[in-house]
């Protein structure tokens, strides 16, 4: 019951924001969803895959092109989106499961990221092209989703229910057998956990979250565009992770809230964004390497029981 | 019952066990020992489904096991540590312990994934059990420190009661009382005994301390490249031309 | 002949793209690291050479020495500095950490050069050679040439030379190495210094031909997988087969498929590889002890 803390206070966020703070704010719950789906697999299951980004670009695309070519509105695109995106976590855990080498996921995923945007750029009609797709207003079960407020109020229900279902998931025998396979995965076969299916499983469910920030995502800026999934894209993910803690719910949320407001303040210098994210990325693996998490488990004592339990 | 029949190993050239043939039954303890590179841990690898058998069959009670996959054969009732240690270093002892109860957790994915209350209920139960099985082992101080924080002799302790948390028919345990102190190593042979003893397990043991071995097990198999030379009580055993020239004699 | 000039081309950017994946192999095989950063430090030695070039006005010779010496000390400095501080960490944070420096590097190189493109003037200029309907640029010899040298010079040194023997004995087992009093770390740094350094050559080769841009790194990296995957990832031959190969097939495609392809190729060469013959074409089988 401690989990509602948290969005219950955030209740009363629109409440004293403008409507640029309530857009970050809404971006942050965004990202809270792609860092939550993206630590599954890289912090708990310990997979490096370069496949987050693909993720999220696969969710807003096809929420995109069902509202924008079908008509479909939001709430009915909020699933297919999660769909399309736990096919791609599936079959990227057909490689995991393959896997001769360690490398050669992160470089497949790498491959099939760049190869999806390459696909978006040439899609023509279906895609947009290198212009993108703009998405037209919708709306949730009739709530207009034209004001950030509105935005927010549906993005924080659907944020919610998702990060209390893994968090469910984390703390069960399921998330343990995570944590197990990537701790020793030879000896957590010898316990009779079929380690192949929760590989497939973390995969899955990850693509699944992922998918659908990508829909919010989609609604949220209005437009899908190629270049906002590329690689450019997916240091800021591996940042939330690493900064926040990985394989800590707890350090995705706070990974997501700390970072996503700052490619903002860069966009008007060249080379400030990857310079800053890249030193962030060298600086936390040197002095903090379990992240912003452990920090706050270290100071509050309630916060070091879940940062266990969820480890 | 695990009956290996004639069981072969081969790894690119190299024969690792030949024409291996062993019976063991629940509530004795059989003991596996020979020099470094005989192949005794290739057989526990083969009979718990790591390394492919190249000749003969494994069976348990009667079953064939051989070329299932590790965590099938677990799920038939074997659990095993491992010689390097097979805990999951981040996770605490009592979580390593709850992994070892997994298979008897009742939690559908569904009742997880939407905190059901059974799912919550079975996962409570897990933790006192696990909770129980640690204060039985005298180990239940230890029960929230991360395992990579332990000892040695911890760790191994740990290990086993991990292993025999879901009251496995079958335990292979891979030189468990390496770099533990006398005293502790007393503890270890009480355990296995109890194991054998009073809840019937069918024991395998690799181990290189042969006082350890003399004291613990009703059955001694020797093993020299990849053949096993003798078997029998451990006083005979001791007595045999062919294993004190291969083995014993040289301690 | 249109399939010649195709091979040709193909050889020529494939060369670039041996080095490539060869330096990254070198590392790896050295140091079991797998640099995702590698392609940016491709980038910086192509950047450096444009840096003195245009705006110092050097030569281009001396720049190109100058590149492929600051590379290597980068490559050491970054190896000393940053890696074997997170040595007792998993191995993803090696990943993390190869990834950081690359897109620090690439920061570094969009700063300076903005959002533009930029051309390198004309470096060579001595007119192609015409061999019947074949024609050879200056480019692409001054290419075969740099390359060939430097693979020749490489694999004599790794098979023949006493440093060689050195490497191979750390490549096969650090532990031994250490025991007959090799000092593996200085291995680790120089190895990396070699590795950033071969790299470098590779973005000075190309400098002159391409228009350069920060996010040269990543399409070097992409590339550099690709050819390690299809000759068999961990082997130096195989880099260098790999390399060749995936430049011609690359120019292939665009000259007999479509020229939209040849971005992708790669891409497509990397999920067939693992998907039908994960190994490549020489790599070795690995048996995990259990």
């Amino acid at each position: 019951m401690r989990f509602y803390i948290l969005p219950l206070a955030a209740l009363a966020i629109p409440l004293v924001a403008n409507p640029y703070t309530q857009f970050m704010v809404n971006l942050m719950l965004v990202y809270v969803l792609v860092a939550v789906g993206f630590n599954l697999v890289l912090g708990n299951l310990g997979q490096l895959a370069f496949a987050n980004t693909a993720l999220f670009g696969i969710g807003a695309y096809s929420a995109a092109m069902l509202m924008a070519h079908a008509g479909w509105p939001f709430w009915l695109v909020i699933v297919p989106a999660g769909l399309a995106g736990a096919a791609a976590g599936f079959l990227a855990s057909v490689t995991a499961l393959r896997g001769i080498r360690v490398y050669y996921l992160a470089i497949v995923t790498l491959a099939f990221g760049e190869l999806l945007r390459w696909s978006y750029i040439h899609g023509e009609r279906a895609t947009g092209g290198t212009d993108g797709l703009a998405v037209p207003n919708s709306h949730f079960f009739g709530i207009a989703l034209d004001s950030e407020t509105a935005r927010f109020y549906v993005f924080l229900l659907i944020v919610t229910v998702l990060v209390k279902a893994v968090s469910n998931l984390l703390q069960s025998k399921i998330g343990r057998a995570i944590v197990a396979i990537r701790d020793n995965e030879l000896a957590t076969a010898s316990l009779a956990i079929p380690t192949g299916r929760y590989i497939v499983l973390a995969f899955t469910l990850s693509g699944f979250v992922v998918g659908i920030a990508g829909s919010l995502f989609a609604v949220l800026i209005g437009r899908v565009i190629p270049e906002s999934f590329g690689l450019i894209e997916l240091i800021l993910h591996f940042a939330m992770v690493l900064v926040g803690g990985l394989g800590s719910l707890l350090g995705s949320v706070l990974g997501a809230v700390a970072l996503t407001a700052l490619p903002e303040f860069f966009r008007r210098f060249p080379g400030l964004y990857e310079m800053f994210f890249g030193g962030l990325l060298i600086v936390f693996l040197l002095v903090q390497p379990r992240g912003l998490s452990a920090l706050a488990a270290r100071w509050w004592q309630p916060l070091r029981d879940r940062y266990y339990r969820e480890h | 019952m695990l009956e290996l029949q004639h069981v072969g190993v081969r790894f690119a050239g190299l024969q690792a066990l030949s024409d291996v043939s062993l019976t063991a039954r629940g509530g004795a303890v059989h003991a596996l020992i020979g020099p470094n590179g005989a192949g005794k841990t290739t057989l526990f690898n083969a009979i718990s489904g790591y390394v492919a058998l190249s000749a003969g069959t494994i069976a348990l009670d009667g079953a064939p096991i051989h070329g299932l996959t590790p965590h099938q054969i677990a799920a038939k009732g074997l659990r095993r540590t491992f010689q390097n240690g097979g805990l999951f270093a981040e996770l605490t002892a009592l979580e390593n312990v709850l992994a070892g109860l997994h298979a008897r957790i009742d939690a559908s994915f569904a009742g997880i994934l939407f905190g059901s209350r059974a799912a919550r209920a079975a996962e409570r139960e897990a933790l006192a059990r696990a909770r129980e099985l640690l204060r039985a082992m005298g180990v239940a101080h230890l029960a929230d420190q991360p395992v990579k924080t332990l000892s040695g002799g911890q760790q191994r302790t740990i290990e086993i009661v991990r292993a025999v948390a879901a009251d496995p028919p079958l335990l292979l345990l891979d030189e468990p009382a390496v770099g533990l102190a006398p005293p502790v190593r007393a503890q270890l042979v009480d355990l296995i005994r109890r194991l054998a003893g009073e809840r019937g397990i069918a024991v395998l043991l690799i181990e290189h301390a042969v006082d350890l071995v003399m004291a613990v097990a009703d059955v001694v198999a020797v093993f020299n490249g990849g053949v096993k030379i003798a078997e029998g009580a451990p006083a005979v055993i001791r007595r045999d031309p062919a294993v004190l020239e291969a083995y014993l004699g040289h301690v | 002949m249109f399939a010649l000039q195709l091979a040709l081309s193909g050889l020529a950017q494939g060369a670039i793209y041996a080095l490539v994946a060869l330096s990254m192999c070198v590392v790896y095989r050295a140091t079991t690291v797998v640099n995702f950063g590698h392609g940016d430090l491709v980038m910086a030695g192509a950047f450096v050479v444009y840096v003195l070039v245009v705006l110092a006005g050097l030569p281009f010779l001396a720049s190109a020495v100058l590149a492929v010496a600051l590379l290597f000390l980068l490559g050491v400095l970054i190896e000393i500095g940053l890696i074997e501080r997170i040595k007792a960490g998993p191995h993803i944070g090696f990943a993390l950490m190869c990834i950081g420096f690359g897109y620090v590097l690439r920061g570094i190189a969009r700063g300076v050069w903005g959002r533009e493109v930029l051309p390198m003037p004309t470096v060579f200029d001595f007119p192609p050679v015409i061999a019947g309907d074949l024609v050879v640029t200056a480019d692409a010899l001054i290419i075969f040439a740099a390359v060939g040298v430097l693979l020749a010079l490489f694999f004599v040194l790794f098979y023949r030379s006493s440093a060689g023997r050195v490497m191979q004995a750390v490549c096969q087992s650090e532990r031994g190495a250490a025991l007959v009093g090799i000092n593996v770390r200085a291995f680790h740094g120089v190895m990396w210094g070699a590795g950033a350094a071969l790299g470098a050559v590779g973005g000075v080769l190309i400098a002159p031909l391409t228009l350069l841009h920060p996010g040269l790194g990543a399409s070097f990296l992409i590339k550099g997988f690709a050819a390690m995957t299809l000759g068999g990832f961990g082997s130096l031959g195989g880099a260098v087969a790999g390399g060749l190969l995936l430049g011609l097939a690359e120019q292939w495609v665009g000259g007999y498929v479509s020229t939209k392809l040849i971005d992708v190729t790669a891409y497509l060469v990397i999920i067939l590889v693992l998907a039908l013959r994960p190994n490549g074409l020489f790599g070795r089988a690995v048996a995990e002890r259990v």
